[in-house]
């Protein structure tokens, strides 16, 4: 069988697999084994085992768990409602305030946890009530906090970044970095949006029957701020080249903890054990993914499949602008199915190669990678914030809660158009920090 | 089982928590003492990669290995338990292939004494000994697992019928 029968053949068979609600780690991991046996026979199986474990014993894979973890501690813990309050209270007075302080809120604290679901949760407990009972529509009020959850992926630090870094070899603090202006770009073009399309509606309340005190102002300050210090200490000590990556997120996580327990006053056992908990069960998942991904790439590359396929894209002499929005139209399929993950273990080792031959900076597509990794979180049919959010607001049926967040979609597309056309909105800040990359 | 998993939960998540410990130890001798550090790494890294097998069990227990559960939500109830059985059938035979696999690994690194090349020296089959231990148990959990299913205790893919799953 030639090598493109067989790569089309692993396609259609991982695809379908993947559809049949099989746990993605263990679906990856039969696929490989299977394709091993029956294209080379008992004799590959030797190194399953060795390649399993080698997969894991890497000590830039420990900063998963800890970025984890310190997104677990300040999860847990009350401080998405003060972070909430505090802005609340500083730009209530501002028009469409609130909607501003929501994905402003998101983005913060995206840029704490790290984590899609947790930042959606966590503002939108406090968000989506309020932005309703201040008479936001229920579109809007649902839309922005699924879209302002997305950022939790591209603000540094993000699992998704670590993730890619770690398949593709490329620096993962270089990648924080460049997460940075894309970020607060998108959180711009989300807080513009949202601000338009009430003003559209002819929504002009900023609730100016009540007032805070600056004590009040200040009451919730204290009590954020240590966190923010600490992902800021720790995105120093990243691309300062201080420690490497797993020393600085274990210190975080560790000083997370200490933290929520001291300025949360979590002192019972059950509270640590549920930081614990969630830290292990959401690591244990991402790790058996990585390790399953390992194998599914090495039964890949040693079937010659994925040098085939970078050979024959490489042939077909496409603009490489073209390929850059093929590649787009293909992660932004596999982003409405499958989860951010799987899809970065799975197909940054065998887009990488094609990417740095058409001369894009890997730091840059990766940006471009999480961008549409976003989108697949909120958009139908997966789209787990949607269900997030309608858990939230269990009375807005969930069409409104979807298409309420169509605009925050067009938004990340033209993020990713900006990107393509000014890609120094991604590298300028790593270039200049950690100057330019040795080619 | 549900002990049993739990207990490997457990021990788990003390791993994690080892880990940052030992890299805060790690840290504090390397920045601040300005020491070399010689067993850190080596024992931070196995942990978490032993807190990912011997974890795996538990979490299969609380259904957080994460799936792409689109056709089980369209399809009908009988279709749903049988793609459930089918599903979970084959894990369990990557899982004991794997176990079989790994463990013939862990003995061959136990027998041999194979040794770490970091500067540690570490002794390897104590960390391999992750895999057949976690391995193990996840078999024992999957068929559980199956079980539940075939008894009627848990749902399908955990969605119940008729109900929305959403």
């Amino acid at each position: 069988m030639s090598p493109t029968t067989q790569g089309l053949l692993v396609f259609v068979v991982t695809i379908g697999l993947l559809f049949s609600g099989v746990p993605v780690a263990f679906g990856l991991g039969a696929i490989s084994i299977v394709f091993l046996l029956l294209f080379q026979g008992f004799d590959a199986l030797r190194v399953v085992a060795e390649t399993f474990w080698s997969g894991l014993d890497e000590f830039t894979l420990v900063s998963i768990p800890m970025f984890v973890m310190m997104g677990a501690a300040i999860g847990s813990s009350p401080a998405g409602k003060d972070l909430y309050e505090a802005l609340d209270r500083w730009l209530y007075r501002v028009p469409g305030g609130l909607a501003i302080s929501n994905i402003g809120a998101c983005a913060i604290f995206a840029a704490l946890t790290g984590s899609s679901p947790a930042c959606c949760a966590a503002i939108g407990k406090m968000g989506i009530p309020e932005m309703r009972r201040r008479g936001y529509p229920d579109d809007v009020a649902c839309g922005s906090i699924c879209a302002g959850g997305t950022l939790g992926i591209l603000i540094p630090p993000s699992i998704t970044f670590i993730l890619y870094g770690i398949a593709t070899e490329t620096s993962i603090g270089r990648l924080f970095l460049a997460g940075v202006m894309p970020g607060l770009l998108l959180t711009g073009l989300f807080i513009a949006w949202t601000l338009f399309i009430i003003w559209k509606r002819g929504f002009r309340t900023h609730a100016p029957e009540f007032r805070y005190s600056w004590k009040e102002k200040f009451a919730s300050v204290p009590k954020v701020f240590p966190f923010i210090a600490i992902i800021v200490g720790v995105m120093y000590v990243l691309y300062g080249g201080v420690a490497t990556p797993s020393e600085g997120a274990g210190v975080g996580a560790a000083l997370c903890v200490l933290a929520a327990v001291v300025i949360y006053r979590m002192w019972a056992p059950s509270m640590w054990w549920e930081i614990l908990r969630d830290t292990m069960r959401e690591s244990v998942m991402i790790l058996m993914i990585i390790a399953a991904a390992v194998l599914f790439g090495y039964m890949l590359t040693s079937l010659y499949l994925t040098q085939t396929l970078a050979t024959a894209i490489a042939e077909l002499h496409v603009n490489r602008w073209v390929l850059m929005g093929i590649i787009n139209v293909f992660l932004l399929v596999c982003g409405f199915f499958i989860p951010p993950a799987a899809i970065i273990l799975m197909t940054s080792p065998i887009l990488m190669p094609i990417i740095t031959a058409a001369g894009f900076d890997p730091v840059w597509f990766g940006v471009i990678l999480t961008i549409n990794m976003e989108v697949g979180l909120i958009h139908p049919p997966v789209g787990l914030n949607i269900y997030i959010v309608q858990s939230i607001a269990p009375d807005v049926p969930v069409t409104t809660v979807m298409w309420g967040s169509v605009p925050y979609v067009l938004c990340m597309f033209l993020c990713i158009v900006i990107l393509c056309i000014f890609p120094e909105i991604a590298t300028w800040l790593p270039d200049t920090l950690m100057g330019p990359v040795h080619k | 089982m549900r002990r049993l998993s739990t207990t490997a939960g457990v021990v788990s998540a003390l791993l994690i928590a080892v880990a940052v410990l030992v890299i805060c130890d790690m840290v504090i001798e390397r920045y601040i003492f300005n020491l070399t550090t010689i067993w850190q790494i080596d024992v931070v890294t196995y942990s978490i990669v032993a807190a990912t097998f011997v974890g795996s069990s538990y979490v299969l227990m609380e259904r957080r290995h994460i799936n792409v559960d689109i056709v089980p939500l369209q399809i009908g109830d009988r279709g749903r338990y049988w793609l459930a059985l089918a599903t979970m059938a084959l894990s369990l035979a990557f899982v004991v292939v794997l176990w079989v696999l790994t463990t013939k690994f862990w003995y061959e690194a136990f027998s041999e004494n194979w040794r770490s090349n970091t500067v540690w020296r570490a002794r390897l089959w104590i960390p391999y000994l992750s895999m057949p231990i976690g391995l193990g148990l996840l078999m024992l959990q999957y068929i559980a697992e199956i079980g539940g299913i075939v008894t009627g205790e848990t749902a399908p893919f955990g969605i119940w019928p008729k109900r929305n799953a959403a």
